[in-house]
């Protein structure tokens, strides 16, 4: 089950739109998809999941992403979070 | 029913008056009526009930899309809560158990509710609120207690314990007269939506519930928070002439928003806005502010944990500068110290952070952030739509070598960057009553200066403005402060620096008469002030402003000055 480790770079974290721009993505992905800071996973297609595991600008999350394309979701997803999930430019 | 009167905090200008309709609070608690069938039913009848609403709340969106784009964004957001997979994953294994499909839903909304109410985090908390708003609507779907069929049938004066963001919006516009809660603040979200549809509303007005049952007839003051039961005649012949002229005063004020503003002689007084964020500028320039004259820039650097880069930074003070084409826009840079530190900014508390490592004095010890901020301002300067002079204002500068020092590197950044400061202004915001006197010397530095009335009244008098015992000690029209200012703008004049006034002061039209007079050609403000400050400058010609004035700065105190003031209105 490909994984990846990415920075939260864009101002909010996981909050607020962030929040729901990334669970849309995972759940319009088709796949399983987790998010885990610290030692909390939790339902990344979850907006509830997501706002509650309270992630910050500068956070380090993992991305586990279950299925077929398991790879591509991924590498997608990560993408969406370094390119600031909706935000204004995240990137100097 | 007899005639009585109650007070709230009034949280949205305008009269209302109208027949009383209560507004029953959203179902949060039933009575657990139990599964209505087995519990492969009661799961299909739970999905149901999260995809109506979710429904509903995509159609309020819409609708509010149309009046109020931003608060739009709240009812996409519940509908996201509506749809979230995991409230239905949760409540399974309870509906499996034996638990209705009502009580299943509310454990899990409240599960998620207590992890949103137990964070530090402001705005995670505040969610916690539009959860419970979201889950009384799956409830209410459940129980088939449907909110919304109960409408008032005229236009009414809504009375509640407290409104949701759902019930503000879901009752057609038309049908309210009026808003009064028992609870709640001028700054809770049902009182902002009430002023950005313009509904007149109090809150806070407690017992109005009981006081008010059975009514026939409610009268509400938004402005003075003033709630009339049972009004007589008197009263309700005064409120509708105050509701008349109110309306009547809208109307001439927005007439000539879109005029300058001057002296009723031709006397150009520029008449802007502060901003301190992105929702600011659409009220700006609605309300005619002919540009900015304080933008804050501390909301780019809270509440994150590592500095904002200088491409999202250009990004923001692009968004400031497109409003306002072909106007001076003057941004302040970062002035925070050690009462707001930044997780980036590694320093020691201070015990007084009021007179420690703030504002320039900060950005001065940290190069790095203050060339980011810098390259950054130049950068959306340079890239500017339609032109016009861009202000780069130093915030706490009480000495002149501060200001050669932030001008040079200034300097410097846009040699680096090949940005002409052609149509860039450096200014020096007078807050510290050192620069206030040193104004003759630093003038030669600058292009302008703004001063801030609300930190320069502080350091002046040795008051915190937050201790209300001692708050009262400093007034803006204490003759002194008059002097003081007077000076600023001799100096100031002396080397063709215009001076602006940026602290709240400005917003009170007699001050801000009286500020032109003493020779000020800026004024800043909230955007809401602005229209009531240009009738009044436009009223009188630069000769009576100037004897108004010189009148109140030989008054014995502030109390003299401020009735000398009230020739002006």
């Amino acid at each position: 089950m490909p994984s990846r480790t990415v920075t939260l770079a864009n101002p909010t974290g996981l909050h607020a739109r962030p929040a729901k721009v990334f669970a849309q993505a995972a759940s319009a992905s088709g796949h399983q998809v987790r998010l885990t800071k610290g030692d909390t996973t939790v339902n990344g297609r979850s907006v509830l999941s997501v706002l509650t595991l309270d992630c910050h600008n500068g956070d380090r999350i993992t991305i586990d992403v279950e299925g077929d394309e398991a790879e591509s979701v991924l590498t997608s997803l990560v993408e969406l979070v370094e390119s600031g999930l909706g935000e204004h430019e995240a990137g100097s | 029913m007899s005639a009585a009167r109650l007070r709230g905090s009034g949280a949205a200008p305008g009269v209302a008056i109208g027949a009383p309709f209560v507004v029953e609070p959203p179902v949060t608690e039933l009575d657990d009526p139990g599964p209505s069938g087995p519990p492969a039913a009661e799961k299909v009848r739970l999905h149901a009930a999260l995809v109506q609403a979710a429904a509903e709340l995509h159609a309020m969106a819409d609708r509010m899309r149309s009046v109020a784009g931003e608060e739009a964004e709240i009812f996409e957001a519940h509908a996201a809560f509506a749809e979230d997979p995991e409230v239905e994953e949760q409540a399974a294994p309870l509906i499996d158990a034996g638990r209705s499909a009502v009580a299943a839903v509310a454990a899990a909304f409240g599960a998620f509710r207590a992890l949103l109410a137990a964070s530090s985090n402001d705005y995670m908390a505040a969610r916690a609120a539009d959860l419970d708003d979201v889950c009384s609507r799956v409830i209410a779907i459940l129980s088939g207690v449907r909110r919304g069929y109960d409408l008032p049938e005229g236009r009414s004066v809504l009375l509640a314990r407290e409104l949701t963001p759902s019930q503000t919006a879901e009752i057609p516009r038309d049908r309210i007269a009026g808003i009064v809660t028992e609870t709640g603040s001028p700054t809770s979200h049902a009182a902002i939506l009430a002023r950005t549809l313009g509904i007149p509303a109090v809150v806070g007005a407690s017992g109005v519930l009981t006081v008010a049952a059975g009514a026939s007839c409610v009268a509400v003051d938004g402005r003075t928070g003033e709630v009339h039961v049972e009004p007589d005649a008197d009263v309700l012949a005064a409120l509708t002439a105050r509701a008349a002229e109110e309306e009547a005063r809208r109307a001439e004020l927005s007439a000539a928003s879109d005029e300058p503003g001057r002296t009723s002689d031709g006397v150009a007084v520029e008449l802007v806005a502060n901003v301190a964020g992105r929702d600011d500028l659409a009220a700006a320039v609605a309300a005619g502010a002919e540009g900015a004259g304080l933008v804050r820039t501390e909301l780019l650097f809270q509440d994150r944990r590592s500095e904002p880069t200088v491409d999202e930074q250009a990004s923001y003070y692009g968004e400031v500068l497109a409003a306002f084409p072909g106007r001076r826009v003057v941004f302040r840079t970062l002035d925070v110290g050690a009462d707001k530190p930044l997780p980036f900014v590694a320093r020691e508390p201070e015990p007084n952070p009021a007179l420690g490592v703030r504002g320039i004095r900060l950005s001065l010890r940290r190069p790095k952030l203050f060339e980011d901020q810098l390259r950054a301002l130049l950068r959306a300067h340079a890239a500017r739509p339609g032109g016009g002079v861009t202000g780069v204002m130093f915030p706490l500068v009480s000495r002149v070598d501060e200001v050669v020092a932030a001008r040079s590197e200034l300097e410097r950044v846009a040699g680096d960057e090949g940005v002409p400061l052609d149509s860039v202004e450096v200014g020096v915001m007078v807050e510290v009553p050192s620069a206030a006197l040193a104004a003759g010397r630093i003038a030669p530095y600058v292009d302008f200066f703004s001063v801030g009335t609300n930190d320069l009244l502080q350091y002046l008098f040795a008051v915190d403005r937050l201790v209300a015992e001692v708050a009262e000690l400093t007034d803006v029209c204490e003759p002194l402060v008059l002097d003081l200012i007077a000076h600023v703008v001799d100096n100031a004049s002396a080397h063709g620096t215009w001076v602006g006034v940026c602290g709240e002061t400005a917003s009170d039209p007699e001050v801000a008469g009286a500020l032109v007079g003493l020779g000020v050609r800026e004024l800043s403000m909230v955007p809401g002030a602005l229209g009531e400050v240009k009738d009044l400058l436009r009223r009188h010609d630069l000769s009576a402003l100037r004897s108004v004035a010189d009148a109140a700065r030989h008054a014995p105190d502030a109390a003299a000055a401020r009735r000398i003031l009230a020739r002006l209105t």
